[in-house]
């Protein structure tokens, strides 16, 4: 034990050993010397090399200047909204129509956002939001990789004209087809057969399945986009994997899930991240199919009316437009929170996969 | 032995079929029928009854003869707005589409440099992504504008000073100043919705400029490129293609927000039940980006350069 205690680790005496044998710091020199020596390069330079060495160094300067105002001024022009929110979350109501109070408020209060949790039945809401959307993210990830996988690794008949079906879901709005959507749900009808059968249809509407069916088919929220980036990423792979694989007597199916999942991971995370903040999002799905759905996105949406409702009751008439600033800002601010969260832990994965899953092949 | 390899490829085209089974016939259902259902009802008169929609040929009122294109007729010629609004989004959309895209590309630039901060600035140009496509975003510039306290006009008044049209007509340039500073106005008081839009654009970027090789980096340094040159020769050609993907990706998020009055418009139409007609709409409105984005990609492609 002793011993070992005795014994330096080498690399650190290295280091130290190092760090004693370097060279004493260069004596200081004056101002007026170093101006010299720079005189004295400069002349054994053509005046074409000074001129370019001159205003190098002047922009070199400069620059550095002049990239911090910018990127503080266009950063501060991208957090106002959210400075303001949290400004106004926090202000009583009175506040709103002093003129003095533009940011800081004069006393901080929790009251609005007290209300706001209330008028969203904020847990319920946050509860049911979070199951939906992992669900919903978690089958669009799986199918969307087995689809991105089949297009990018096997040739067959038509693949052409299917890939440009996954191009056309990127760019068809999901408002062209709004309404043939909704009467498949509204009288949906099993395998072509059951209307046959029963002589009856399911209504699907305000279920959950108007949302877990297109997950299941790889038909979710912007899929088109999920698949595009799958398929991206695993052309990216080099082939030896699966021909590796298939030598040792891999199913293509095992080969997916053994060799090319585990490959393609930041990808996963990516995709998963990005459809858990659409579905938190969206409110075009849960306005048309599934409206008595409690969403964030819903609630956030009906918050005006719930207020009035639960809240304010018959002192409505008492909260004009600029009070009521104050409880939207603390609606958005606790809707918004969940995923800045999880934006700010994961930052790094929501970029880097959109920069890696290479839309370079585009 | 050559049948034994064809035999495999088909197996394995077989395999592909398997991998993207699902998916298709969730796109038959969700999409491709819809998608022609609704072609289809464009051409007819849409009603909905109980259990299914009654489609019924058009009949032109004045003439009294079915007319098949009555739908399309009315969205162009007696829609008090619809050519308006159809005019107005293009137009947004053309003057937008520079600006985005230029605008994104010198951030793309700026934040690829190292400097003290630039992850904290990385995260923040992309934070618009993750919050915009909500509801939050129509209430926070709704409140700041009833609040006050909206930034953009703060903006915007630095260049209503007319120090540009003064500028201009000390060079001795006259009138065109008024129309010019209208259009630097409506660029800057509308810098939140700018900046808030760019975020994939910037990301992609990004990626692009950091793929161009430290070779071609080195070389520029070593020839005594400055930084202008640098830009026009070597940046630009190297992330051409990526400025085809922006573009493309820009008129697409134009074409497809719910906000822009051409689809308010058509939503609207819908609501008052008549599906024909809203399917009209929005396949003239498909058709005219779909011929837009032809015509850029057709003058594009010339101008890209790739790297083979």
């Amino acid at each position: 034990m002793a011993d070992t205690m005795v014994k330096k680790n080498p690399v650190a005496e290295f280091l130290a050993k190092r760090k004693a044998e370097k060279p004493p710091k260069e004596p200081k020199i004056s101002r007026k010397e170093r101006r010299e020596r720079f005189k004295k390069r400069m002349e054994c330079l053509s005046p074409e090399e000074q001129n370019y060495l001159r205003r190098k160094q002047v922009i070199d300067a400069a620059w550095p200047v002049f990239r911090a105002i910018i990127v503080f001024g266009l950063c501060f022009i991208i957090l106002y909204p959210l400075l303001f929110m949290i400004s106004a979350a926090f202000r009583p109501r009175a506040d709103m129509n002093d003129p003095t109070v533009m940011w800081i408020p004069k006393t901080l209060t929790m009251s609005n956002i007290k209300d706001a949790i209330k008028a969203m039945d904020f847990w319920n809401t946050l509860g049911n939001t979070a199951v939906l959307n992992i669900g919903c993210s978690l089958i669009q990830v799986v199918t969307c990789a087995i689809t991105g996988y089949g297009f990018a690794r096997y040739n067959f008949k038509g693949k052409s004209i299917l890939f440009f079906v996954v191009i056309m879901m990127i760019l068809v709005p999901p408002q062209i087809i709004l309404i043939p959507q909704y009467m498949f749900f509204r009288y949906f009808n099993p395998l072509g057969i059951y209307h046959s059968m029963t002589g009856n249809y399911i209504n699907l509407i305000n279920t959950a399945a108007t949302m877990y069916i297109p997950a299941l088919t790889a038909n979710g929220l912007r899929a088109g986009l999920f698949i595009f980036l799958f398929r991206q990423s695993f052309r990216g792979l080099p082939k030896e994997l699966e021909d590796a694989a298939a030598l040792d007597g891999c199913s293509p199916l095992t080969t997916f899930v053994r060799v090319m999942i585990p490959n393609a991971g930041s990808t996963f995370l990516t995709v998963f991240l990005f459809s858990i903040v659409w579905y938190w999002n969206d409110y075009y799905v849960s306005t048309s199919f599934f409206t008595d759905n409690k969403t964030i996105a819903l609630m956030l949406k009906n918050l005006d009316g719930n207020l009035t409702r639960i809240i304010f009751g018959n002192d409505a008439s008492s909260v004009n437009v600029r009070e009521l600033i104050v409880w939207m800002e603390a609606g958005c601010l606790i809707s918004i929170l969940p995923i800045l969260v999880l934006y700010i832990c994961l930052q790094k994965n929501f970029t880097e996969g959109i920069a890696r899953s290479g839309l370079t092949g585009m | 032995m050559k049948r034994l390899h064809m035999s495999y490829e088909k197996k394995k085209g077989l395999y592909g079929y398997g991998f993207i089974a699902l998916w298709f016939i969730g796109a038959l259902m969700f999409f491709i029928i819809p998608l022609f259902k609704s072609f289809y009802y464009s051409f007819h008169n849409v009603t909905p009854e109980t259990g299914y929609l009654a489609v019924t040929q058009l009949i032109d009122n004045k003439t009294g003869e079915p007319n098949m294109f009555l739908n399309y007729k009315n969205a162009f010629m007696t829609d008090p707005n619809f050519r308006q609004y159809l005019v107005e989004s293009l137009g947004d959309m053309a003057l937008n589409l520079p600006i985005i895209v230029v605008f994104s590309l010198f951030v793309a630039i700026v934040i690829n440099q190292k400097f003290r901060g630039r992850t904290f600035a990385r995260a923040v140009f992309f934070l618009p992504v993750i919050i915009a496509t909500g509801p939050v975003y129509a209430i926070i510039t709704g409140d700041l504008e009833t609040g006050g306290n909206n930034s953009a006009e703060q903006f915007s008044t630095m260049f209503e000073a007319d120090m540009v049209d003064q500028l201009l007509e000390f060079i001795g340039i006259y009138g065109f100043g008024d129309s010019f500073t209208d259009l630097l106005t409506s660029i800057t008081s509308d810098i939140l919705n700018l900046v808030w839009k760019c975020g994939i654009q910037i990301i992609i970027f990004l990626s692009a400029l950091q793929g161009i090789p430290a070779s071609a980096k080195e070389a520029a340094a070593i020839e005594g490129a400055t930084a202008w040159e640098f830009f026009w020769k070597i940046t630009l050609p190297y992330i051409s293609p990526m400025i085809l993907v922006n573009i493309v990706y820009t008129v697409i998020d134009a074409f497809t927000d719910p906000t822009n009055q051409v689809m308010e418009r058509m939503l609207s139409v819908q609501t008052e039940w008549k599906y024909g007609y809203s399917a009209a709409m929005a396949w003239s409105y498909f058709g005219i980006i779909l011929v837009a984005l032809g015509i850029i990609f057709a003058i594009m492609n010339k101008l890209v350069w790739y790297d083979d």
